[in-house]
């Protein structure tokens, strides 16, 4: 049996007093790679805030291979091997492909393995190699989108948080980006947690999947089988199809 | 000709030096570090403590300068700036209170260093003269030549180490810097502490043309502002531009405006004026990068 990744136990978390998430409940298997749909303003993003400590929960835990991260800083959760493709990109816009590259391996040591993972990363977004000393703002979002891929894969994590990859971005590039997915989980061996609106993309890449509204899980279970569940059908895949 | 571009660029590789420190602090924490002037005091009167009273060397003392700076600055960030950023959303919290160590820092600086001006016996003697063309004495080329040194140190530490990208990156999106994994808190003081280390650095070379004195605080402080506004603040380009622009103006006011009396800050402040109405983010103007 394969053993908990990711533990994410009855959390609720609010903004003020706004709520974001009422009791959510999710849970990662080593190797598995999870998606979570849900419209905007359903929490999606609130749950990555919530791993990564950027936003401290109000109840229930989170713990990463057993071990219990809410409360802790967000330097020492990502250290522990969790990396993040945000909300919205974030490069670091002033500093070269190559510094943004670096600044994902901020967490490790080891010079020379360091390199070896730059070049792999170079490898496999040969876009990155072409515009290395660009200044990283000037870059297109779907080369933004690969560098901040990139970026994550520095860190060597076991644990990728994935928010929103194929927003703004040109369907054609979505397939790229859904196949990196997708070969990072099986090749890298990388848990994966895919925050998506496009549903149809995250299910057809994902072994499961949670439905979330407004703060709550509402629909979770395989993701092919969610695929063709009436539920999600009309809710999150646009009807038809 | 010649000797006002010479005058200019020397007292621009000290101004750049100070500008530098106030825009590191001011892109890192958003915090107008009104006390910069009085660590560049501080450095001067650690220098002249130990290069002037104590007879050490000079380079020592001067490392004692940057020492002192660096463990002041890193105690003013972990037990005012960093509480209070911590706690305070609003920015005026932190403005009032880098007022407030600007007058706590006089206050000390009187109470162990005194209110006299003090200088410290020349670095070395002797003046450079080619064909009358460029007069400069042998100290103010040595001391201009370190300053160039350690901006080109501190820019080549800001791009090229560990820490310095972090710095950079904190910079540019806090939150995305501290998901690669960068403290916050410890690298906010690491940054503050570098920043007033520079301020340090220039008062200890200052102090052997100059002297210091108690009152130089707030009138640098003016100075460093007013590079950064011309140069963009937050920028590493914008500081080191903003303070040879600075030198290069003040030289040449020196030569040419000072026979109609002591109009120089004057003029350049009715330029900056003008300048900022039409350009207000400064030559450079754009985040840290
Ligand atoms: N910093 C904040 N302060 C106050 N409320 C917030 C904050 N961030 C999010 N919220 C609220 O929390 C709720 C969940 O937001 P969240 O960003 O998690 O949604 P999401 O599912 O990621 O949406 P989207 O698809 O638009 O990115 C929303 O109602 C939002 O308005
Ligand atoms: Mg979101």
């Amino acid at each position: 049996m394969a053993s908990r990744i990711l533990h994410f136990q009855d959390v609720e978390l609010y903004y003020d007093r706004v709520y974001a998430l009422r009791g959510v409940t999710l849970e990662l298997e080593e190797g598995e790679t999870i998606a979570l749909i849900g419209a905007n303003g359903a929490g999606k993003s609130s749950i990555l805030r919530a791993i990564t400590g950027l936003s401290r929960i109000d109840s229930g835990s989170i713990s990463f291979r057993g071990e219990r991260i809410d409360g802790r800083d967000t330097a020492r959760i990502v250290e522990m091997g969790i990396a993040i493709v945000p909300e919205g990109r974030r490069v670091f816009p002033y500093m070269s492909v190559k510094d943004n590259l670096l600044m994902g391996a901020f967490t490790r040591r080891d010079k020379a393995e360091i390199r070896q993972t730059l070049e792999s990363v170079l490898e496999r977004f040969p876009r990155l190699q072409e515009r290395y000393r660009q200044v990283a703002g000037t870059l297109s979002g779907g080369e933004q989108q690969m560098l901040v891929i990139g970026r994550a894969l520095m860190a060597r994590p076991q644990l990728l948080l994935l928010d929103e990859p194929s927003l703004g971005i040109a369907p054609k590039l979505v397939q790229d980006i859904a196949r990196s997915i997708i070969r990072i989980n099986r090749e890298d061996g990388v848990s994966v947690l895919l925050v998506e609106q496009n549903s149809r993309m995250a299910l057809s890449i994902s072994h499961r999947a949670y439905a979330l509204t407004t703060g709550n899980v509402v629909v979770s279970g395989g993701s092919r089988e969610l695929l063709n569940d009436p539920r999600i059908k009309d809710a999150y895949l646009g009807g038809a199809a | 000709m010649e000797q006002v571009v010479a005058n200019g660029i020397y007292l621009g590789s000290q101004y750049a030096m100070i500008a530098l420190g106030l825009t590191l602090i001011f892109a890192l924490m958003n915090v107008l570090n009104f006390a910069h002037g009085q660590m560049y005091v501080i450095g001067g009167f650690v220098t002249y403590t130990f290069y002037g009273q104590f007879q050490m060397p000079f380079l020592l003392a001067l490392l004692m300068s940057c020492l002192t700076l660096t463990v002041l600055g890193a105690l003013i960030e972990k037990f005012l700036f960093g509480p209070v950023i911590r706690r305070s959303a609003r920015e005026e919290s932190t403005m009032l209170l880098a007022a407030g160590i600007a007058f706590l820092l006089d206050a000390i600086i009187l109470l162990v260093f005194g209110e006299k001006q003090r200088g410290v016996p020349k670095i070395v003697d002797g003046v450079f003269n080619w064909d009358f063309r460029i007069i400069m004495p042998y100290d103010r080329i040595l001391i201009c030549a370190l300053a160039i040194l350690s901006i080109v140190a501190f820019i080549t530490f800001m791009q090229f180490s560990r820490t310095g990208r972090a710095l950079r990156a904190l910079a540019q999106d806090r939150d995305a810097a501290q998901l690669m994994g960068v403290n916050v808190n410890r690298y906010s003081m690491i940054g503050f502490a570098l920043g007033a280390m520079l301020a340090g650095l220039v008062g200890g070379l200052l102090v052997t043309i100059t002297g210091v004195n108690l009152g130089m605080g707030g009138p640098t402080s003016i100075k460093a502002f007013l590079m950064v506004m011309i140069g963009g603040a937050g920028v590493i380009s914008g500081a080191i531009v903003g303070g040879f622009i600075l030198g290069m103006l003040e030289a040449v006011g020196l030569a040419v405006l000072s026979q109609y009396g002591d109009i120089t800050y004057l003029v350049i402040f009715v330029a900056l004026m003008i300048f900022l109405t039409i350009r207000p983010q400064g030559l450079m103007g754009k985040p840290w990068g």
